[in-house]
């Protein structure tokens, strides 16, 4: 049986006569009719300075005062690179199983050795090389099968080519220092990889986060100041490449960075894809369904967690260098390294859906623009919301609601408890009881009883502690509470939610597929008992 | 306690001796390196900081020993309970003996009952799904950090006068301290103590132990094992509690200081072995211990104390490699 | 309206999503000895665990004294007096011999009153009483496991293997001890040791592939060569 699209394919590609044209116009059409969805957004992206520009009626290009479009491109360059930084930890967590809670090392990795390479340590191509080497003997003692002898060898001879070829003096290139912290994150990759992976994956867990907020400690400690500039940060105004320069210098340039940040963002989204329909990939999830079966096949699963650690470290990284780029002021602070940048990621794979493709990039897009756009909203509790209810009102209710789900077990066996007892009452007199029907009916009508006097009882409490309250005119910003709705949704979506929106929608539609399929199943095998007698 | 030592099994005999063995070297370093009375002085922080992170470590490691959580809003607890004491230390109009034992209570029952409302709530649903268990332990940290900040503002507060009883100073070391230092310790010695006999002499205590082991034959014995649980998470939420009422006067509340005591937690469990409760007292005292010298060394020699914080992850990587499942744990 | 004890009435386990029991029917009269026979996997475990409630069945009834158990907690269902010995000799082995005993205690005072019948039964951890359960060799881990189930009053004990990687004489001690016991309590015993089960148990149950296919008097099996070979591949 044939899909529509492979149908669609076939009957339009038959008048092309050479073979080679045709299976290049097949191949071509598979990959538009397959992935029209991911291209139209692609294309969306790439216009959307301009569609904005539309809309809001504003120059694409910076001229001051600074325009609409050029505000929403800053904030989408941002929003991809954080997409790109939670696509990286949904690979890692949601497609391998392993658990790290130090990714923000990774991320602040990209900015940190950057510049302290570029403007502070003004290391040479020596040194830089010298660094390269390192790096490429580590890699080789975790994935080739060299003994210890061969490794100090071909390290010796990587050490002494580089004294000898390259010369000392000289400073290194933004894209040389961007190489080398691609080179650091991999060495952090594989030396946390090596100590920790081997054990339970909780060692994982732990090791990370205290590695992650060492160095965070160690980045905002006034101690290394000339190094790490402490609270201020690591800025580099100047040392970007002129052709690739954001910052508001009323050039063209500032939309070239926009299309680099987009394409990066379509290469890491398709290099995950390759990654995990690749074999790698594939042994990689059955190392996240059964980790003891896939080595007992004789998959070496240390080998394989290690190497996506490692990837998703340089995505982290890159997309950690990508973010400092886009900041307001060009500068990598410590915050990077903290604890933020390892929970959001977390929350957006979780919230868009766990080992799904485009969950966390439809989470942190729709998360970041949308505090974008409600950063500048105020509200009071009496603001009115969608007409019916008012702020507080609301909070109300969510309350109710959130006791009501989180205690609903003990509820429940109150509840069942009191079904039965009127059941029994009721067994003798009432006929909808003697069916399951009834049954139901009754428990359904006393949870919806409950939950609307717990609504009433709520909503008179609620209102009276609102009035009387004092702060009920203060006015809030949206995006004070931004932090605090984050919080709730997470666990709101860890509780009730675990595949996210995306593996939740996932599931429903493969669900009704099965379903469809077990009714035709169904209807189509009596017809093949007859005639079989 | 002769009997503890002739039982022991020859792996934590060894371990007995190499803990024996790394302390008498830190304290040769800092006495050749320090001279006796800085020595002195920083053995004392050492403790001091080791009785602080064992009351948010034994939490930790009797959580995940018995429930199979390792509970990252520890830290949490402790930075709850540091606030609301200190808001309650600061708020009330009373002696300062009366306002520090009120500080003390009204922590220790507000996280407990925090403790309580999160288990029973958002970790009991989740005993099937135990990946979802770290990761919401792990958000809800962040959001009860935040939610501190919100209410309490983001600067650091200052350390508080000792409770009157305890406002009176000592020399040691050419030192001189306060009374309410010596407290702490004997506070988190009294919590080891407690904690122990809780464990080994009453029937809860070996329900626990028995638990730790293997908690769905404790049901099938008849015994309610989901209240044991809440119990101990209640119990280690109210340890971490205490632990940060306990850090109000001498150190004042930070942000932060959640998530450092966290680590410092980590790093003892880590090292003490998951789920032995010997083994995180032994673990508390060597990384209070590791930490002090190390802040001093860095001082004297590089001026630089955040260097410390390097110290305590070398330890923790060192005890991965070499003995995984920590000195006191179990062979996995 | 019944005369058994406990009656399994066709009962459904998943474990995950794996449909272990389909249909197991199990009555056990009260005083009796009953034994589940099947090969392994069959599911003889999963009953006694789905009858303690450690693996609750999605259907099905099992009624125990006249009450309908399933679906409760498996504490609740042992409060009623079931008393469960599981398989692979699970004791506690930090706590000392007496310690495990003392878990078991539901009401204070139950050890004492019964400490005297336990040490007649096995008068080895009577010796043992303040070893840790670690110390203890594979014999008298079980009979401990056994003992612990016989602190407070149950009116039914669920045994799984008793004899399993035993030495002979050990499991002749430990039949022996299983034979008079029975005349306090009733037994539901999973054995996979025929010759052990024939000796033992009164009547039977066959479970294969998750399913109750036989059920009579053991007197019976034993003349039955054949369904001896079908089910249980011994002659």
């Amino acid at each position: 049986m044939m899909s529509m699209i492979e149908r669609t394919i076939y009957a339009n590609t038959q008048k092309i006569k050479d073979p080679t044209l045709r299976g290049l116009a097949e191949s071509a059409a598979r990959l538009v009719l397959e992935n029209w969805a991911y291209l139209l957004f692609v294309i969306v992206l790439w216009r959307f300075p301009y569609i904005v520009a539309d809309l809001t009626d504003t120059e694409v290009q910076p001229r001051r005062p600074t325009g609409d479009s050029v505000f929403w491109q800053s904030e989408m360059a941002r929003a991809l690179a954080l997409t790109c930084l939670a696509m990286s930890y949904n690979l890692l967590f949601g497609f391998s199983g392993v658990i790290s809670f130090g990714h923000a090392l990774f991320f602040g990795a990209g900015g940190y050795v950057t510049f302290i390479v570029l403007n502070e340590y003004d290391a040479s191509y020596q040194q830089g090389a010298l660094i390269v080497v390192i790096g490429i003997t580590l890699i080789l003692a975790l994935f080739s099968r060299m003994n210890v002898r061969q490794l100090l060898i071909i390290a010796l001879i990587g050490v002494l080519l580089t004294l000898l070829l390259m010369p000392g003096e000289g400073t290194l290139s933004f894209y040389q220092a961007i190489g080398l912290a691609v080179v650091a994150s991999i060495a952090v990759s594989l030396i946390s990889g090596v100590v920790t992976l081997r054990l339970r994956g909780i060692y994982f867990a732990m090791f990370t986060l205290a590695l992650a907020e060492m160095f965070w400690v160690l980045a905002k400690s006034g101690t290394f100041r000339d190094i790490t500039g402490a609270e201020d940060g690591l800025g580099f105004r100047d040392i970007l490449p002129e052709s690739f320069n954001p910052t508001p210098t009323f050039d063209g340039s500032r939309l070239d960075m926009y299309r680099l940040t987009v394409v990066f963002f379509v290469i890491v989204f398709i290099a995950i894809r390759r990654y995990l329909n690749s074999p790698v990939g594939r042994v990689m999830i059955a190392i996240r369904e059964n980790e003891e079966r896939a080595r007992t096949i004789g998959y070496n699963t240390f080998y394989y967690k290690v190497l996506t650690m490692t990837f998703a470290g340089v995505i982290a990284t890159l997309s950690g260098l990508l973010f400092v780029i886009w900041a307001t002021d060009k500068r990598v602070h410590p915050e990077a390294l903290s604890l933020k940048y390892t929970v959001d990621p977390l929350l957006n794979s979780l919230i868009g859906g766990i080992g799904t493709l485009t969950g966390p990039v439809i989470a942190t897009l729709g998360l970041s623009l949308g505090e974008t756009y409600l950063r500048n909203e105020t509200f009071t509790l009496d603001t009115g919301l969608f007409g019916i209810l008012t702020v507080w009102q609301l909070a109300v209710v969510l309350v109710v609601g959130l006791v009501w789900w989180l205690f609903r077990r003990p509820l429940q066996t109150g509840l069942r408890r009191v079904v039965d007892m009127v059941r029994r009452d009721t067994a003798r007199a009432a006929t909808f009881a003697s069916g399951t029907h009834g049954h139901w009916a009754l428990i359904l009508g006393y949870y919806g009883l409950v939950v609307l006097l717990l609504l009433a009882v709520g909503l008179v409490i609620g209102s009276e502690i609102a009035h009387n309250l004092e702060f009920k005119g203060d006015v809030y910003n949206v995006s004070d509470l931004w932090e605090l709705f984050l919080g709730i949704l997470f666990v709101v979506v860890v509780m009730a939610l675990p595949h996210g929106i995306v593996g939740t929608w996932n599931t429903f539609w493969a669900n009704r597929r099965v379903r469809r399929l077990e009714q035709s199943a169904q209807q189509s095998a009596p017809k093949g008992n007859n005639s079989a007698s | 306690m002769l009997t503890y030592f002739a039982n022991l099994s020859p792996q934590h005999r060894r371990s007995w001796g190499l803990v024996v063995a790394y302390v008498a070297l830190l304290l040769a370093v800092s006495y050749v390196d320090f001279g006796y009375n800085t020595a002195g002085q920083t053995a004392f922080r050492g403790i001091l900081l080791g009785m602080l992170v064992f009351m948010v470590a034994s939490g930790l490691s009797l959580i995940f020993g018995l429930l199979d959580v390792l509970n990252f809003a520890q830290g949490a607890f402790l930075l709850i309970g540091a606030y609301v004491g200190y808001d309650v230390y600061t708020s009330l109009d009373a002696g300062t003996t009366v306002r520090f034992l009120a500080a003390i209570v009204s922590g220790v029952v507000f996280v407990g009952v925090l403790g309580a409302i999160m288990e029973t709530g958002l970790i009991r649903p989740l005993y099937d799904r135990p990946v979802f268990q770290i990761v919401l332990t792990f958000g809800l940290a962040a959001v009860l950090l935040d939610l501190v900040e919100r209410y309490y503002g983001p600067d650091p507060k200052q350390p508080l006068d000792p409770p009157g009883f305890l406002d009176n100073n000592f020399t040691l070391f050419d030192q001189s301290l306060s009374y309410y230092r010596l407290f702490i310790i004997f506070l988190g010695l009294t919590m080891m103590v407690g904690v122990f006999l809780l464990l080994n002499r009453t029937r809860i205590g070996i329900i626990i132990r028995a638990g730790v082991q293997d908690s769905e034959m404790v049901q099938a014995l008849g015994i309610n094992v989901r209240l044991i649980f809440t119990l101990v998470f209640v119990l280690g939420a109210a340890l971490a509690a205490l632990g940060g009422i306990a850090l109000v006067p001498y150190q004042g509340a930070t942000l932060e200081m959640g998530n450092q005591f966290l680590i410092l937690a980590i790093v003892v469990i880590v090292i003490g072995g998951m789920g032995s409760y010997e083994g995180t007292a032994i673990a508390s005292i060597v990384v209070g211990l590791t930490r002090a010298v190390a802040e001093q060394l860095s001082l004297e020699h590089f001026d630089a104390p955040v260097l410390a914080e390097t110290s305590i992850l070398l330890l923790m990587i060192v005890v991965l490699l070499v003995q995984p499942s920590g000195l006191f744990g179990r062979e996995e | 309206m019944t005369d058994y004890i406990l009656e399994v009435q066709n009962i459904h386990t998943f474990i995950g999503e794996f449909h272990i029991l389909e249909g197991v029917t199990v009555q056990v009269p009260p005083g009796s000895i009953t034994v589940l026979l099947g090969r392994n996997g069959a599911g003889k475990t999963t009953t006694l665990r789905s009858i303690i409630g450690l693996t609750p069945p999605r259907s099905g009834q099992i009624i125990f004294k006249g009450e309908v158990i399933q679906g409760r907690r498996a504490y609740h269902i042992a409060r009623m007096g079931i008393g469960y010995v599981p398989e692979n000799r699970i004791i506690f082995r930090d706590l000392t011999v007496a310690q495990n005993l003392q878990i078991a205690e539901r009401q204070k005072g139950d050890l004492d009153r019964k400490a005297d019948f336990i040490f007649t039964l096995f008068p080895d951890l009577k010796r043992l009483y303040t070893l840790p359960g670690g110390n203890l060799s594979g014999g008298q881990q079980q009979m401990l496991a056994v003992a612990r189930a016989l602190v407070p009053d149950n009116d039914l004990l669920l045994i799984d293997e008793p004899s399993e990687g035993l030495a002979p004489v050990i499991i002749e001690q430990m039949m022996e001890a299983i034979r008079q016991l029975s005349s306090h309590t009733t037994v539901l015993l999973v054995e996979q040791n025929f010759q052990v089960a024939s000796r033992l148990a009164e009547r039977y149950v066959i479970i294969e592939e998750g399913l109750s296919v036989h059920a009579g008097l053991i007197a019976d099996l034993v003349q039955d060569r054949d369904l001896i070979k079908t089910y249980l591949g011994v002659a």
